[in-house]
């Protein structure tokens, strides 16, 4: 079964505009706000998916894996923050973090 | 792998081998001016090596390109990194940021910057981008010992993963319409003359907006002072000075290659006009150094999307010297601080009172550096700004550079209040600690060409325009 372009691309626009408002919303959880990035990050890797599809290439899916180990890269990353944030303040709340402000 | 191959990866496996080798040196003594030796080695090594012409202008299997400009921008991205790394030294033995994870990190950083400079294809230039990124989340980040470090890390980390994720939809939409990944093709076959399909610009506008927030650009600036003020100085310098140029570099990359892009004239000219409100308005009423010169990077970012607006008149050519320009200023500006704050002073305005008395060098190149960031004659910040302007009036753009201008010469205010405060005077007393000697070798050589580029920036000039069609 063929999937056409353009319902790939509606749906990776809806978890990308998911991802986003997880993002801009829920400020309480750093993680909640990770697992917005990587819903549209998520998104992204859907429309290369649908795209190397639809012109037959490989090259879209190379792109996807990619996203994905940089994805894993960039969690590690930002987890060890959290980590050590946590072990500072004990709260995971962005809006607790306000030291730095005009 | 063909020799060609070998000739053009050398500088980047130079720079990865650089860093594992100062990793290992880590586990066998724990003075880092090894590990420092090393990094400044490697990467003037690697700018040397890039000063040659290559056999071929891209690498056959690799796909990397050895062009004119991807040449200069990697030659400019390693003299700042050593540079940084000189001056880091001496700061972070001051602050107790020990450690050869460090140098290393300066490595990854700019290995991630001239990945991204030779890019031929929109997956190296993400994956550039991104080592890039990776590299700065944990350099501002790396005083752990700081109350406000972990913040700063937060606050840069958590932008930078969203513009990521814009910027990876942004190159999916762009390779969905034009079913390719090299750049020369894919951005020819979305900005084409006449109507454009509006997937092609939706993700023009998503990759627009990733790109922003790594050049803080209002709207997308938000995370600017508060990373500026919290960083160590020469990882802001580096900051400052090479992702920002990175980013334009990726645009220039970009940009050039449009059969029309005048599709993306009106967002750049929105976000033009607002980062140089922004950015010149809030700094007029901050009395931090480093948030004042954050929010002045915001402004200078306003001048080169103004340049980008005007790309057909000589815009290219303006942005790209004001990439360079700038970097050169923020690594004396931000190195000049460097060195004070080692020396124990503060970060308000009254911790700068009295210090061209008795800290005459780094205050005189702050004063310098404040002087090109306030675009007064003949340092580079002149040139720079008269290049922007007379693109951006020559491709008919008279709003934006009226305004540009005006705004220009609102800043000379806050710019002088900081000089006035240097040489002003103050009962303190007079100690007699002294800048190291890469402080001031690296102090003099920014200066210097800072001086050097405003008086005779015709050669260089002639060189972009050469590079740039």
């Amino acid at each position: 079964m063929i999937v056409p372009l353009a319902h790939v691309l509606i749906l990776a626009a809806i978890l990308f505009g998911l991802g986003l408002v997880c993002t801009l919303v829920w400020r309480s959880n750093v993680i909640m706000l990770l697992i917005g990035i990587e819903i549209m990050l998520n998104a992204a890797m859907l429309v290369f998916v649908g795209g190397s599809n639809h012109w037959g290439m490989a090259d879209g899916q190379v792109f996807a894996l990619i996203i994905m180990a940089m994805t894993s890269a960039e969690v590690s990353l930002a987890l060890a923050l959290v980590v050590y944030l946590h072990r500072r303040k004990n709260t995971v709340d962005v809006d607790e973090f306000r030291e730095l402000q005009d | 792998m063909t020799t060609a191959d070998l000739w053009i990866a050398l500088p980047l496996i130079l720079l990865a081998v650089g860093a594992l080798l100062t990793l290992l040196i880590g586990a066998v003594t724990r003075d880092d001016t090894a590990a420092t030796a090393i990094g400044v080695a490697v990467t003037l090594g690697a700018a040397c090596w890039l000063l040659q012409t290559p056999p071929l202008p891209v690498a056959p299997s690799l796909g990397l390109s050895a062009a004119g400009l991807p040449r200069l921008f990697s030659c400019f991205f390693l003299l700042l990194a050593a540079g940084v790394l000189c001056l880091s030294s001496g700061y972070n033995r001051a602050r107790g940021i020990g450690g050869e994870e460090y140098p290393a990190t300066v490595l990854f950083a700019t290995f991630g910057m001239l990945a991204l400079a030779s890019a031929t294809t929109l997956l190296t230039l993400f994956l550039g981008l991104e080592a890039m990124s990776f590299g700065f989340y944990i350099l501002v980040a790396v005083d752990l010992k700081r109350a406000t470090s972990g913040e700063t890390g937060l606050k840069y980390l958590l932008p930078g993963a969203l513009s990521t994720a814009f910027l990876a939809f942004g190159i999916a939409l762009i390779y969905c319409v034009s079913g390719t990944l090299a750049i020369h093709e894919a951005v020819q076959l979305t900005l084409t003359s006449g109507r454009p399909d509006p997937i092609a610009l939706a993700g023009w506008g998503c990759l627009l907006a990733g790109i922003a927030f790594k050049l803080s650009l209002a709207p997308a600036h938000l995370w600017t002072p508060d990373v500026y003020q919290g960083a160590p100085a020469p990882v802001v310098a580096f900051l400052s000075g090479g992702s920002k140029g990175a980013a334009i570099l990726l645009l220039l990359l970009l940009l050039p290659h449009a059969v029309d892009a005048s599709h993306l004239r009106i967002p750049l000219w929105g976000v033009a006009l607002l980062s140089m409100l922004v950015g010149n308005l809030a700094a007029l009423l901050q009395n931090r150094v480093r948030r004042l010169l954050a929010y002045s990077s915001i402004a200078q970012m306003g001048y080169v999307a103004v340049a980008l607006v005007s790309g057909k008149g000589g815009g290219y050519q303006a942005a790209a010297f004001y990439a360079l320009a700038y970097g050169v200023i923020s690594l004396a500006a931000f190195g000049a601080i460097a060195v004070l704050e080692r020396q124990g002073c503060g970060e308000t305005l009254d911790d700068y009172r009295g210090l061209g008395q008795s800290k005459p060098f780094a205050s005189g190149v702050l004063t310098l550096a404040l002087f090109s960031l306030a675009g007064i004659p003949p340092t580079v910040g002149f040139t720079g700004k008269f290049l922007i302007f007379t693109s951006a009036i020559r491709s008919g753009e008279i709003a934006l550079a009226v305004i540009g201008v005006l705004l220009a010469a609102i800043s000379v205010y806050y710019y002088l209040k900081v000089v006035i405060t240097l040489y002003s005077k103050h009962t303190g007393t007079a100690d007699a600690s002294h800048p190291t000697y890469p402080e001031y070798s690296v102090l003099i050589l920014a200066s210097t060409a800072m001086v050097l580029l405003g008086l005779w920036p015709d050669a260089l000039i002639s060189l972009l325009s050469h590079l740039l069609p």
